[in-house]
């Protein structure tokens, strides 16, 4: 087991683990599942709202955070190192647009956050951040973007991606239901990121939130009815596939 | 006598003795007030033992009331949630009794209210076989109250034809080994068993120079002294806490021939533990 080699971060095991960034990612794990879906002309970012203590003011518990008016990013994991990231790229974004003149690219962006991820990975006396991130935007070139980081400082672009608990349940899903025809529509992009949850999330729309982002457009938070009224949409459509279902076998 | 710096007069030891000895005896010597003060605090640290339903006392030991074949005992909350999630879920067990008590290990002061997961160590027997009986114990039992707290629930002469399983949890720093301690793999078991107990454990034994503490090292002597066959799995975690890697470590235990007739959906009691998890972790706020 990993007892020898799993307590300092900068220290490798003879198979080449470094253990703390793997346990990084199961902190990501405990965090509630987030997804993300590139549309053609739409961004959506879904997350399942945690659960709030009765005396807790919901407003404060937030998964999805504007870095700028373009980019949004939704995370899973540790709560407050997802709060010191977002403020160091915020003013990334900022700095940025001041120096160059020019808002960020949601590529640049991505590659400030992994690069500050990864130097937590070779720091002496430091943690990885215990986060993964999923960062969403367009470009100045009209050009919707999905990105996703970890814990160990990588990142990639995907066209749909879920993470933290029951992330896998989640991609699963998208693999087999994200489609061109799926993402043609905004409305279609926007339900299959609420079919998506609905799949992992107890108690279905009431715990779930979600952003978009549609070209040269704002970061748009759609409130609890809009969300129930689209989770009410999915539900009849599957009662009228299943009707239909039960017609071909009769 | 000899004079401080500041001028005290104290009395220097003395090796061979003190001198007024009167003087001191007058000072040891019990007052009315003394021996009321102790009354109060022995009758505070009373372990006593109840139905919860009718609120009942129990006049007799509890095993003399509930003779049993097989008894289960879990001291600690990882030990406790064990029970709970994989040996309580399968089949209907009605709660017989209870043993309320404090200590200065309580979290509050007022001996009449206390709640159950400060102070009580619950009893359950199978309705389908009421010859086995659990005991989940999640408070703490004083040095001076776990005498009480084995005559009231064993009796003065217990019988020796039942079976004795203990569970419980220690922080692997009281472990003591010539090996490494970065070579041990925690969570891990170590048994302590009586000398009538004829079956094999399912871990290696307890080397010495580690000792079992508090109650569960009170039953065992107490089985030893008596002959009663009894065995106890000691878990030795780095997280003291509920946590589901340190529960999962006594699985190994579900094999015994105490527990295994006992225990019947292993999936659906993992599913019941990550829930108990669940529920504690809900108010945490670490994680988003």
């Amino acid at each position: 087991m990993a007892s020898r080699y799993d307590r300092a971060i900068t220290v490798f095991s003879p198979d080449g683990h470094l253990f703390q960034v793997e346990y990084a990612q199961e902190a990501v794990k405990k965090g509630s599942t987030a997804v993300g879906i590139r549309g053609t002309n739409i961004v959506v970012l879904g997350v399942e709202k945690k659960s709030v203590a009765k005396l807790q003011d919901e407003r404060t518990v937030r998964k999805i955070c504007a870095l700028d008016d373009h980019v949004c990013m939704a995370f899973a994991g540790l709560t407050a190192d997802a709060r010191v990231v977002i403020n160091r790229a915020r003013v990334e974004c900022q700095s940025h647009k001041l120096t160059v003149e020019d808002p960020v690219t949601v590529e640049y962006i991505t590659r400030f956050i992994a690069t500050l991820k990864q130097k937590y990975t070779q720091s002496n006396g430091r943690r990885p951040f215990g986060i993964s991130a999923l960062i969403v935007g367009f470009d100045d070139d009209g050009v919707p973007r999905l990105y996703q980081t970890d814990p160990s400082g990588t990142y990639h672009a995907w066209k749909a991606n879920a993470i933290g608990r029951s992330a896998k349940t989640v991609r699963e899903f998208l693999e087999k239901n994200y489609t061109e025809d799926a993402i043609a529509h905004d409305n279609e992009a926007i339900k299959l990121a609420i079919r998506a949850l609905l799949e992992v999330v107890q108690s279905g729309g009431k715990n779930i939130e979600l952003a978009i982002i549609r070209r040269n457009q704002p970061l748009k938070m759609f409130s609890a009815k809009e969300i129930e009224l689209q989770v009410n949409e999915i539900e009849k459509e599957k009662e009228e596939a299943e009707k239909k279902k039960s017609k071909k076998t009769t | 006598m000899a004079a401080t710096f500041f001028g005290e007069v104290v009395r220097t030891p003395c090796r061979a003795g003190t001198e007024d000895e009167e003087e001191e005896e007058e000072g040891r010597r019990e007052t009315p007030e003394d021996r009321e003060v102790r009354r109060q605090l022995a009758r505070k640290r009373e372990v006593r033992l109840f139905r919860r339903q009718t609120k009942t006392t129990l006049e007799v030991s509890l095993l003399e009331k509930h003779p049993c074949s097989k008894f289960i005992i879990a001291v600690g909350n990882n030990a406790v949630a064990f029970l709970s999630s994989f040996v309580m879920n399968s089949g209907a067990w009605e709660e017989v009794g209870c043993a309320k008590l404090w200590n200065e290990w309580c979290r509050t002061t007022d001996t009449a209210h206390l709640s159950p997961a400060e102070a009580f160590c619950v009893f359950y027997h199978l309705k389908s076989n009421p010859s086995v009986m659990l005991c989940q114990c999640s408070c703490y039992v004083a040095e001076d109250q776990q005498y009480q707290w084995l005559e009231k629930v064993f009796g003065s002469c217990p019988r020796k034809n039942m079976q004795v399983t203990i569970l419980t949890c220690r922080h692997v720093t009281d472990y003591k080994t010539s090996e490494s301690t970065s070579s041990l793999h925690t969570p891990f078991l170590k048994a302590l068993k009586t000398q009538n107990f004829k079956e094999p454990p399912f871990c290696s034994l307890l080397e010495q120079p580690n000792i079992v503490h508090d109650l569960p090292a009170a039953v065992l002597s107490y089985c030893q002294v008596w002959r009663i066959p009894a065995v106890l799995y000691l878990c030795y975690t780095d997280v003291m806490k509920l946590d589901l890697i340190t529960v999962e470590a006594f699985k190994p235990v579900l094999s015994s021939r105490s527990l295994k007739c006992l225990v019947k959906n292993i999936p659906q009691s993992t599913e019941i533990l990550k829930k108990l998890m669940t529920t504690n972790e809900i108010q945490s706020n670490i994680y988003t």
